[in-house]
C-alpha cells in the first residue's frame, strides 16, 4: 500500500497540529520521524492510519480516501495497518494472548486461525511464556512488544510506530529496535522518535511546530 | 458553550451511537453488564439518597404545617403526587447520574487519554458501539426503574416519619389524586434522563486528550453535563405535559 | 462471606473513613491562622466564581421547576395566595441547597479531587515533603476553606436569582401577578428560612470539600487513578449531602421556626 497526505492540515483548538504536511511512502520505504514534543509526530501518524480526520488536505492509502468511506468499511481498510501506541494501549482486563487477538477477532477470523495467529505474533516477539499473563505485570519493555505483537497480527503492509521507545533503557531499545526492523522486513515502516535513533538505520525527517523539513 | 451548542453536540452522539448500533449490535454480555453495574452499584446511592429526601421533605412540611395548615395528614395525598409526578423521577435521576454518570466518564476518559478507543478502531470495534451503546441501552431500560425503586424508597420514608412524629402516615402512601397522566409524566421524565446520562457522561470523555488531567476534567465537566441536562429535560417534559393539559 | 467478618470489614471501612476526614478537617482547622493567601485566592477564582454560571443556570432552573409545580397545587386547591410562600420555602429549606450541592459536588468536589490526585500521583506531594515543606499547609488547606466558602456564597446568590425567576415564571406561564407572589413571600418567610438555606448550604459545601481532599490525597495510579478518585469524589459528596440534609433538616426546623 502506498501513504499518502497532500497539504495536510488538523487543527485541535485554535492552534494547528499539523500544517501542510504533504508526504508520501512507498511499499516497503522506511523514515524515521523526528522532532520535539507536541511537534505533530503523533497526529501524523494518526491521521496516516485514518484514527483522525483531516481538517483541510488529504490522507490517500493508494488512490483511496479513507474518509470518503463509511466507519465499517474504513476500519476492514485499516487491517493493512500496523500502529504501536506510545502508551502501549492495552487492555489489563484481558490477557496478553487475548490483547493481541483482539484485531482479528472482529475481522471474521475464525477463532482456531485467530489464536494460532497470535501466538505466532507472541513468538515473533518472544513472549509466548506471557501469553496468559495480564498486561499489568509485565515490565514497560514486555508491554511495548506487546503492543508490537498485536500491530502485526493481522499481517498489515505498513507498521507505523509511535515513539517505540519511550520509557526504556539503552539495552532495551535496542533489542526493540533490532525486533522492529525484524518484524517490519519487507513492510513499509513509519517510526516516531525525539531524537533520530543511531539504533534504526533509514532516513530520517523533522517534524517541527506541525511543518515537515 | 451556549445551550445550543450543548443540545447539538448531544443529538449528534446520539444518531451517531444510534448508526453505530446498525452497523454492529454490541455483545449481549456488555449490555448486561452494564444492567449489573447500574442495579447493583447506582441503587443502593439512588435507595438511601431518596429514602433521606422523603424524610426531609415530611419534616420540612410537619414544621410548616403546624404553623399554618394545621394538620399535615391533610397534604398526604398531594405530596405523594408530587413524589411520584416530579419529585422521584428529577431527584432519583439526577442521583443516578452522580453514580453512573461519574462511573462511566472516568472509565472513558481514562481509555481516551492511554489511546485505547483508537486500538479499539484498529481492531475493527466501533468504541460508540461497544462502549457508548451499551450503557446508553442499559441506561434507558434501568433509569426508569430506578426512579420506581427510589419514589418507593422515599414514600415510605415519608410516611414513617410521619409516624415517627405522631401523625397519620399512611395519607403519604395515599395515591388519591393519582392520575394516568401523572404516571406517564412520571415515564416520560425517567425515559429522557436515562437517554440523556450515558450521553452526556460519555461525550466528554471520548473527548478527553492528553494526561491524567484532561480525565479529571472530563469527568467534572461529564457529570455536571449530565445533571444540569436531567434538570433542563425535567422542566421542559413538565412544561409539555402542562401544555398537553395532562 | 462470613457475616462477623463482612461486619468486621465494614466497621474497619468506616472508621478509617472517619479518621482520615477528621484528619483533613482537624490539619485544615489548625492551618486556619496561616493560610497562603496566594493559594486561597487563586482556589477561590477556581471554584467560585468559574462556577457561577453553573450556579445561575441551577438557580433558574430550580425556580422555574418549583414554581411551576407550586403553581400548579396552587391552581389545583384553589389557594393562589400561597404559591409565593410554597414556592419559596421549597427554594430556601430544600430545593436550592441540595440541587446546588450535587451539581458543586460534581464541579468543586470533583475537580478538588482530580487535581490533588494529579499532584499526588505526579509525585508533587511528596516532593514537597522532601524539601520540609507542608504540602498540607501549602496546597490542601486552602482548597478546603475555598471550596466551603465557594459553595456558601453561591448557594446565597442562588437563592436570590432562583426567587426572582420564581417572579417572573409565575407572571408568564401561570398568569400569577408578581405581586400576589412577593406579598405571599413576604408575609410568610422570614430571614430565619433564608439563614436555615444557608447554613445547609455551607454544612454541604464544608462536607464536599472535606470528602473531595480525603479522596483525592488518597488516589494511586496514573489516569485511571484520577479518574477514580474524581468519580468517588462525585458519589461521596452526593451520599453526604443527602445524609447531611436529613441530620440537620430537624434540629435547624427547630431552632429557627
Amino acid at each position: 500500500m502506498q501513504l499518502s497526505t497532500q497539504a495536510l492540515t488538523v487543527v485541535r483548538g485554535r492552534t494547528p497540529a499539523l500544517d501542510g504536511v504533504s508526504l508520501k511512502l512507498e511499499r516497503g520505504d522506511h523514515l524515521q520521524i523526528h522532532g520535539p514534543a507536541g511537534g505533530g509526530k503523533t497526529t501524523l501518524l494518526k491521521a496516516l492510519a485514518g484514527l483522525i480526520r483531516p481538517s483541510t488536505g488529504t490522507v490517500r492509502w493508494d488512490a483511496l480516501d479513507p474518509w470518503a468511506l463509511t466507519s465499517a468499511d474504513r476500519r476492514a481498510h485499516q487491517r493493512h495497518l500496523g500502529f504501536v501506541f506510545q502508551s502501549d494501549a492495552l487492555f489489563d482486563s484481558l490477557t496478553v494472548e487475548h490483547n493481541v487477538r483482539l484485531p482479528l477477532e472482529r475481522r471474521g477470523v475464525p477463532d482456531d486461525e485467530a489464536r494460532a495467529r497470535a501466538r505466532e505474533a507472541l513468538e515473533r516477539v518472544g513472549l509466548t511464556a506471557a501469553a496468559l499473563k495480564r498486561p499489568e505485570s509485565l515490565s514497560g519493555g514486555m508491554r511495548k512488544r506487546v503492543g508490537l505483537a498485536r500491530a502485526v497480527v493481522t499481517a498489515p503492509e505498513v507498521l507505523l510506530a509511535d515513539d517505540p521507545f519511550a520509557g526504556l533503557d539503552p539495552d532495551t531499545e535496542r533489542e526493540m529496535a533490532a525486533l522492529l526492523l525484524e518484524v517490519a522486513s519487507a513492510r513499509t515502516l513509519l517510526v516516531a522518535l525525539p531524537d533520530p535513533s543511531p539504533a534504526l538505520p533509514m532516513p530520517h525527517r523533522r517534524l517541527a511546530d506541525g511543518r515537515l523539513e | 458553550m451556549t445551550p445550543v451548542h450543548v443540545a447539538g453536540r448531544h443529538w449528534l452522539l446520539l444518531t451517531r451511537t444510534v448508526r453505530a448500533l446498525r452497523h454492529q449490535r454490541p455483545p449481549l454480555k456488555l449490555v448486561l453488564a452494564q444492567l449489573d453495574e447500574l442495579g447493583t452499584r447506582s441503587i443502593w446511592l439512588v435507595t438511601a439518597g431518596m429514602a433521606f429526601f422523603g424524610a426531609v421533605l415530611t419534616t420540612i412540611a410537619w414544621m410548616q404545617a403546624r404553623k399554618y395548615i394545621g394538620n399535615v395528614a391533610f397534604a398526604g395525598p398531594a405530596y405523594f403526587q408530587l413524589l411520584v409526578r416530579e419529585l422521584g423521577p428529577v431527584v432519583a435521576a439526577l442521583l443516578t447520574a452522580s453514580r453512573a454518570g461519574a462511573g462511566a466518564s472516568a472509565e472513558l476518559a481514562a481509555m481516551s487519554v492511554q489511546e485505547q478507543l483508537e486500538a479499539l478502531e484498529l481492531s475493527a470495534i466501533d468504541p460508540l458501539s461497544e462502549l457508548v451503546a451499551p450503557r446508553l441501552i442499559a441506561a434507558t431500560l434501568a433509569v426508569p426503574l430506578l426512579c420506581v425503586v427510589g419514589t418507593v424508597a422515599a414514600a415510605l420514608a415519608a410516611a414513617g416519619t410521619v409516624f415517627a412524629l405522631g401523625g397519620d402516615g399512611s395519607s403519604f402512601i395515599d395515591p388519591r389524586y393519582l392520575t394516568g397522566g401523572d404516571l406517564l409524566s412520571a415515564l416520560a421524565k425517567s425515559l429522557v434522563c436515562g437517554v440523556a446520562i450515558p450521553l452526556a457522561a460519555c461525550g466528554r470523555a471520548l473527548e478527553a486528550r492528553g494526561g491524567a488531567a484532561a480525565v479529571g476534567e472530563a469527568v467534572t465537566a461529564g457529570v455536571v453535563d449530565a445533571c444540569l441536562l436531567v434538570l433542563v429535560l425535567d422542566f421542559l417534559v413538565t412544561l409539555v405535559f402542562l401544555g398537553l393539559g395532562l | 462471606m462470613n457475616p462477623v467478618r463482612l461486619l468486621g470489614r465494614l466497621v474497619l471501612v468506616v472508621s478509617r473513613g472517619a479518621g482520615a476526614l477528621a484528619l483533613v478537617l482537624a490539619r485544615t482547622l489548625l492551618h486556619l491562622p496561616r493560610l497562603r493567601r496566594h493559594e486561597l485566592l487563586r482556589a477561590l477564582v477556581h471554584f467560585g466564581f468559574d462556577s457561577l454560571p453553573l450556579s445561575l443556570g441551577v438557580a433558574v432552573l430550580t425556580g422555574a421547576t418549583v414554581v411551576l409545580q407550586a403553581g400548579v397545587y396552587a391552581e389545583r386547591f384553589g389557594a393562589r395566595q400561597y404559591a409565593g410562600w410554597a414556592g419559596g420555602y421549597a427554594v430556601l429549606w430544600e430545593f436550592g441547597p441540595l440541587l446546588l450541592g450535587l451539581l458543586l459536588a460534581a464541579r468543586v468536589g470533583a475537580r478538588n479531587a482530580a487535581e490533588l490526585a494529579l499532584l499526588q500521583v505526579g509525585g508533587t506531594l511528596e516532593g514537597l515533603r522532601g524539601i520540609s515543606l507542608d504540602p498540607f499547609r501549602l496546597l490542601v488547606a486552602p482548597r478546603v476553606v475555598a471550596a466551603t466558602l465557594s459553595v456558601a456564597a453561591l448557594a446565597g446568590l442562588t437563592f436570590m436569582v432562583a426567587v426572582v425567576v420564581e417572579a417572573t415564571v409565575a407572571f408568564f406561564l401561570l398568569r400569577l401577578p408578581i405581586r400576589v407572589l412577593i406579598d405571599s413571600f413576604a408575609d410568610l418567610l422570614t430571614w430565619r428560612d433564608a439563614l436555615g438555606g444557608l447554613c445547609k448550604s455551607t454544612a454541604f459545601g464544608l462536607a464536599i470539600a472535606v470528602v473531595s481532599t480525603t479522596i483525592g490525597l488518597r488516589a494511586r495510579g496514573g489516569a485511571t487513578g484520577v479518574g477514580r478518585a474524581a468519580a468517588a469524589s462525585v458519589v461521596a459528596g452526593a451520599f453526604a449531602i443527602f445524609a447531611l440534609d436529613f441530620a440537620l433538616t430537624g434540629p435547624l426546623t427547630r431552632w429557627l421556626t
